[in-house]
């Protein structure tokens, strides 16, 4: 999943700074395509779940008005070097998306 | 409730939808709520309804809520938007852009240890307000910016 | 076939690439510094050439390109007797219509009230009224200016027919209501005060700048063995030492083309010719492969060759170039990038940049579109939103304007994969 999914983070004092750039269209579904001037379907991740060693640390719901190739940046509190920061992904249509790194010291 | 469970949930879609139901039953209920995508929402077409319906209604204007996006955006594709909380407390933070179509654009729930904070980009369809809704202590805050977007010239 | 050979075309033909690459390990030392092997026969880009997906698809084929200068017919001017009646209200919503090549106010401000974001690259129509201009004359300046006023930036709305005689009379009733001073929600409003954008994104982070993953990717190309088992990194042992400057030195005449070519072609044509690795111009391959070989040039000053005899001509074929009023809406590159004519304006709520700091970035991120753009897309684009039917990426008038603003930005430090709207 590497393709689908850049992930960093990195400790500032005992906070994890984590950045997430994830690869997907976000189509919002509004769109016509230019030729045959049908819209082109909705295909949007809705969900995403970040874990810090297994804890939830962040749960959110998303529309289709987050921008194509999607970024998030959240800070975890209490994490150390070597901590194990997963992220869980998945769209409208089911498709599943995750991504894993290492907190790493500053 | 885990992820991989929610997703089942929801594509099972349509045609699953009896095992959606199946799969209801074995959870309590207020997890299944709590959990489910909130089609409601997300596909409220004004700000006071989007905002209600996720449960932000009422939210109060808040300076310790700082929104931090550009006065204009160079294209409203990919406007980037950072959310810091000083609110105590603070356990979501939610985002809408007024005059999308559908305001409602993404809901973070950041449990204790996580810090009351999210910067991430969103699209917006025209110049607008971008409102950012906060939950903490139980209560609902809000903060407001507008962001223009700009106009190319060499036209459509 | 060796490398110190003068590269006719046919050695390669016959040999291929293979007797090219075979050659770069035993070639002696002093032969390196000669002509690099190029396959000098093929189109470096698609051919035919077709218009990239999702751009306007309109082509303006009776309207001059940079290959091609049509001699446009000048309107005489038409005579009224009397004032012109139209119907303001009209006027006013084509002035204000960006579908038919940007509408009025993409550089005039004006409308009560003014729409959103107005440019200023021409003056402010808001008290037009009190001018004293016939309506015959405001008129023919709208139909085709240049009778009037040749060296206008003013585009010939109804000799190039966007406009038609009867639109072009209601814009004149519109504009005889223009009668009080431009009033502003707020100084982003104002082109006048609005604040001048300032890039402050930092493009090497991977998380902001999406070009950046073409760095790591070209960096692979550069290893990835051809057909012959033979890499780009079997001759360039050490990529960081040996292109430490190159990028900044180019586009360059190239005597076996008698065109000037960018990194882009040169990669296509070298590497047909040495690995046998085929990279098309625009293709993901070749961006990212220029992306790689300027990024270890970065922050290198550009420093193009301007004394030649060669890049003399083609200085001189590429500023003639420039200075072409070009398209249905008769546009020139210098009209919107000099500081004498629209550079340091607005143009409705875009910026517009001299050419110097026009090329120190590219290929750029566009985060608009999500893709990477070489200077040569970045041109073609600019040719259709003046509605002049773009050139092929190999085109030599797209080398001279390259070697041309890139003369002008000689000085300016590499900064490769830039981040742009």
């Amino acid at each position: 999943m590497a393709d689908e999914m850049k992930m960093r983070a990195t400790l500032q004092g005992d906070v994890a700074d984590v950045k997430v750039l994830m690869t997907h269209v976000m189509e919002t579904g509004l769109r016509k395509d230019s030729k045959t001037e049908k819209f082109i379907p909705a295909h949007f991740i809705d969900h995403v779940v970040a874990t810090l060693n297994g804890k939830t640390v962040l749960d959110a719901q998303w529309g289709i008005a987050v921008a194509k190739n999607p970024f998030i940046n959240f800070k975890i509190k209490g994490a150390k070097p070597g901590d194990k920061i997963a992220l869980n992904a998945s769209d409208n249509l089911g498709t599943q998306y995750s991504g894993e790194t290492t907190v790493a010291a500053k | 409730m885990n992820k991989f469970r929610r997703a089942f949930l929801k594509t099972a879609g349509a045609a699953g939808a009896l095992l959606a139901t199946a799969g209801v039953g074995l959870l309590k209920s207020g997890e299944v709520f709590a959990a489910t995508w909130n089609k409601l929402a997300f596909s409220s077409n004004n700000m006071n309804d989007a905002m209600k319906n996720a449960n932000y209604g009422g939210a109060v204007e808040s300076k310790d809520i700082v929104l931090k996006a550009p006065d204009i955006a160079e294209n409203g594709a990919v406007v980037p938007v950072e959310v810091t909380s000083n609110i105590p407390g603070t356990t979501s933070i939610a985002l809408f852009v007024e005059k999308n179509q559908y305001p409602m654009v993404a809901d973070f729930e950041l449990p204790s240890g996580t810090e009351p904070y999210i910067s991430t980009r969103i699209k917006m369809s025209q110049t607008s307000n971008v409102r950012v809704a906060v939950r903490a202590g139980g209560k609902n805050y809000t903060q407001v910016k507008e962001v223009k977007v700009t106009i190319g010239g060499c036209g459509g | 076939m060796t490398a110190g050979k003068p590269y006719l075309v046919w050695p390669v033909v016959l040999f291929g690439a293979l007797s090219v690459l075979s050659a770069c390990a035993t070639r002696p030392e002093a032969e390196k510094t000669r002509m690099a092997p190029l396959e000098l026969e093929k189109p470096a880009s698609a051919a035919p050439w077709v218009r990239y997906k999702g751009w306007p698809s309109e082509m303006w084929n009776e309207y001059s390109t940079l290959a091609v200068a049509v001699p446009s017919t000048l309107s005489d001017p038409i005579k009224f007797d009397g004032p012109i009646t139209g119907d303001p209200k009209n006027g006013e919503k084509l002035a204000f219509d960006r579908s038919r090549g940007g509408g009025c106010v993409a550089c005039h401000v004006m409308g009560n009230p003014i729409p959103p974001l107005p440019g200023n690259t021409g003056p402010d129509l808001s008290e037009y009224a009190s001018w004293g201009r016939s309506d015959e004359f405001t008129f023919n300046y709208i139909y085709d200016h240049r009778k009037i006023k040749p060296d206008s930036m003013m585009q010939p709305w109804g000799a190039h027919k966007l406009y038609s005689a009867n639109e072009i009379k209601d814009m004149v009733a519109f504009l005889k209501t223009q009668k009080s001073p431009a009033k502003f929600k707020d100084n982003l409003e104002n082109p006048n005060t609005r604040p001048v954008p300032v890039e402050t994104r930092d493009n090497f982070d991977p998380f902001l700048n999406e070009a950046m993953a073409a760095v790591e990717k070209g960096k692979g190309l550069f290893s990835k063995e051809g057909a012959g088992k033979k890499s780009c990194a079997s001759c360039h042992t050490d990529p960081g030492s040996a292109f430490k400057a190159w990028a900044a030195s180019m586009p360059k005449h190239e005597p076996r083309l008698n065109k000037v070519i960018g990194v882009e072609e040169f990669v296509t044509r070298h590497a047909r010719a040495t690995t046998g690795e085929e990279y098309l111009m625009q293709s993901g391959g070749n961006l990212a492969l220029s992306i790689y070989l300027r990024f270890l040039a970065n922050g290198q000053p550009i420093n193009v060759n301007t004394a030649s005899a060669e890049h003399k001509q083609a200085i001189k074929r590429g500023t003639a170039l420039l200075n072409r009023k070009i398209g249905q809406l008769d546009m020139s590159c210098a009209d919107c990038h000099t500081a004498e004519r629209g550079a340091n304006k607005w143009i409705r709520g875009q910026w517009l940049g001299e050419f110097r700091g026009q090329i120190d970035h590219f290929p750029t991120w566009r985060t608009s579109r999500s893709e990477i753009w070489d200077i040569t897309k970045r041109l073609q684009w600019c040719n259709v939103s003046v509605r002049a039917n773009e050139l092929w990426p190999g085109a030599p008038e797209y080398g001279d304007i390259e070697l041309t603003i890139s003369a002008l930005n000689n000085g300016m430090k590499l900064s490769v994969p830039g981040i742009r709207h």
